[in-house]
């Protein structure tokens, strides 16, 4: 059973996405529950999937039974597992919170709603697990094509954002699968076992510096890496409030995590491929976007969208981590990787509560939410001191450990546009509690509004998962060096 | 100089990828309207299908199906199947995401009632 856990965490969301529409063409309602159920159910395999794999060592599954070089094969091993945990978690309290905002903010679209989240669910699981390069490409654009879809599920303005997307993310596509083909080309195998085992006599040919350039553009795309990050910004800000949470969290970071297989995966690490130093390069190209992501949420007036460049710079902040070549840095990397998830998560919950229940969409009404809400305030408060890296929380953790990854390889950059980073992110917050503690609400006699036990619940969990990831980081870190390194770090 | 030229003519499959993939790339960059767009996008995908089919093609060889059961298999008679399964499933990939891109112009042209991008911008604000 618990050999096959892989595949059915994969086909279980895939199978209920296909068959919603068909059962709940009569009753609609019935498709709540079928979701909520199927990522209960999702996140219970995960944990299964997790210890089982911390205990007895990485799984690797032959679809029907062919072997690896020739058939389709799925990699669970640590890395997988543990960001699958994540993704079902979020995926979970995603849909519970959708319960409260959903009919109203989607057009009624439920049905619609809850098979694209289970479509863009299997998709992502399947990207974690992918040990091919191929498959890679195809769970990306299924991935990118429900999410698409999402964006634009209720209309309106979110259309012209979700063609935009459309547009840059099959262009990434597009490269991607470029260089994959260059790849092909050069090693005759897609499998990235096998491939690894090929590539090191061939670091020297130019095919293969150039489907690594090709590959890093598409995936770039697709993680909205800086000078690439056109797309994300309108679409999470246009997107159905019970959408741009799940986009946050996991979208991103999942293509991210699929460059991290490139890189470790099937290139090795202290590689220079025909003597340009990738790692080097790819962690310049961080630095570069925690900066500039942090500098451009700065000068946001729209709640959704300072919070969306956040994420834009947090994601420059990971791949500096997981670029330093140590296990220090990796491990904090993948460790902060999982923080931003779940504090991404908790900002568009917020937002979503802030627009939906009380009209608050720009920094300048903030201030009534203070007034009318100590909870969500707290709530606030909390994402924002992950957000910043302070103490308590597991974003201060994340920070430490990539600065301390960054230290040990003497790349001193790195360390400036951390810290940099983080003071940007400090000012972009203080803008926004300068508002919520110091002005006065402009409707002083607005009544106080219940807030739904969904979104209490989600944003509680959010929270509690930002203090907790950071209370018990000392545990979490050890077990990822444990089980999440890639071989030969 | 000349001998690059000479290198690239050589091999007019991948100039004709070169060509076809910037034309999509320009069509998709210069023109204002949503479809023309999406055939932009279109070429840009149907070029990289075809770097694929034709990196992979192969003189004198045949169908991978056995020419006969008894005699040994030798790689050289046949193509190799991959590139072109490959193949077929970028553009089940190309296909749904032009389904999705056009249902959206759709959306797009019932909400707005124009697939120019400058006149819906100035409708958006």
């Amino acid at each position: 059973m618990s050999r096959h856990l892989p595949a059915l965490l994969f086909l279980v969301p895939l199978f209920a996405a296909i068959s919603m529409p068909i059962v709940c063409l009569r009753h609609r309602a019935w498709s709540r529950s079928i979701a909520l159920s199927v990522l209960c159910s999702m996140v219970v395999f995960s944990i299964m999937n997790l210890v089982n794999i911390f205990q007895y060592g990485e799984i690797r599954y032959a679809f029907s039974g062919w072997p690896p070089p020739l058939g389709i094969e799925w990699v669970a091993d640590g890395l997988a597992s543990v960001v699958l945990v994540a993704l079902s978690l979020l995926g979970l309290v995603t849909l519970i919170f959708a319960g409260s905002t959903s009919p109203k903010d989607l057009g009624g679209r439920i049905v619609h709603y809850y098979t694209l989240i289970l479509l863009l669910i299997s998709a992502l699981t399947g990207i974690v697990f992918a040990g091919d390069l191929f498959n890679l490409f195809v769970f990306l654009e299924v991935a990118a094509l429900a999410s698409y879809a999402l964006v634009g599920v209720a209309g309106g303005k979110a259309l012209m954002a979700a063609f935009r997307y459309l547009i840059l993310g099959t262009l990434g596509a597009s490269l991607y699968l470029l260089g994959v083909s260059y790849f092909y080309a050069a090693t005759g195998t897609l499998n990235m076992a096998d491939m690894a085992e090929q590539l090191p006599h061939l670091l020297t040919s130019k095919a293969v510096l150039g489907g690594l350039l090709f590959m890093f553009l598409g995936l770039g795309i697709k993680m909205a890496l800086v000078p690439f990050h056109a797309w994300l910004p309108d679409a999470y800000t246009h997107a159905p409030d019970s959408v741009s949470p799940i986009l946050a969290a996991l979208v991103t970071k999942v293509a991210l995590l699929g460059w991290v297989r490139v890189m470790f995966w099937v290139l090795g690490i202290k590689v220079a491929v025909d003597d340009t130093p990738v790692l080097l390069l790819v962690g310049l190209l961080g630095s570069l976007a925690a900066v500039i992501g942090a500098v451009l949420a700065l000068t946001q007036q729209d709640l959704k969208r300072m919070f969306a460049y956040g994420g834009i710079s947090h994601i420059g902040i990971i791949l500096i981590g997981v670029s330093q070549g140590n296990q220090t840095g990796f491990v904090g990397g993948v460790f902060y990787l999982l923080n931003d998830a779940v504090m991404q998560a908790s900002l568009f919950f917020i937002a979503g509560v802030a627009i939906s229940l009380y009209g608050v969409y720009t920094i300048e009404d903030v201030g009534r939410i203070a007034k009318q809400s100590p909870l969500l305030t707290s709530a606030l408060v909390i994402a924002a001191m992950g957000m910043i890296g302070l103490p308590p929380t597991g974003g201060f953790f994340g920070k430490w450990y990539i600065i301390l990854g960054a230290l040990e390889a003497n790349n001193y950059v790195a360390v400036g546009a951390v810290l940099l980073s983080t003071m940007l992110t400090l000012a972009y917050f203080v803008r926004i509690f300068e508002r919520v503690f110091r002005h006065a609400p402009t409707l002083p006699d607005a009544r106080p509004i219940e807030i739904p036990i969904q979104m209490k619940l989600s944003v509680g969990f959010t929270s509690m998962a930002i203090i907790v990831l950071g209370l018990l980081s000392d545990p979490i870190v050890g077990l990822l060096i444990d089980h999440t390194l890639p071989p030969g770090l | 100089m000349v001998e690059v030229f000479a290198a690239i003519f050589e091999r007019p499959n991948f100039l004709t990828f070169v060509i076809i993939f910037l034309w999509g790339f320009y069509i998709m960059v210069t023109r204002y309207n949503l479809v023309k767009k999406l055939v932009g996008m279109y070429l840009v995908q149907t070029s990289v299908i075809f770097f694929l089919v034709s990196i992979s093609a192969k003189k004198g060889a045949t169908v991978p199906i056995l020419l006969s059961p008894t005699a040994s298999v030798q790689a050289i008679d046949y193509v190799n199947p991959l590139p072109h399964v490959m193949t077929l499933t970028a553009i089940v990939v190309g296909v749904a995401t032009l389904g999705v891109a056009l249902a959206l112009c759709s959306a797009i042209y019932r909400t707005y009632g124009s697939l120019d991008e400058e006149e819906i911008l100035k409708k958006l604000e």
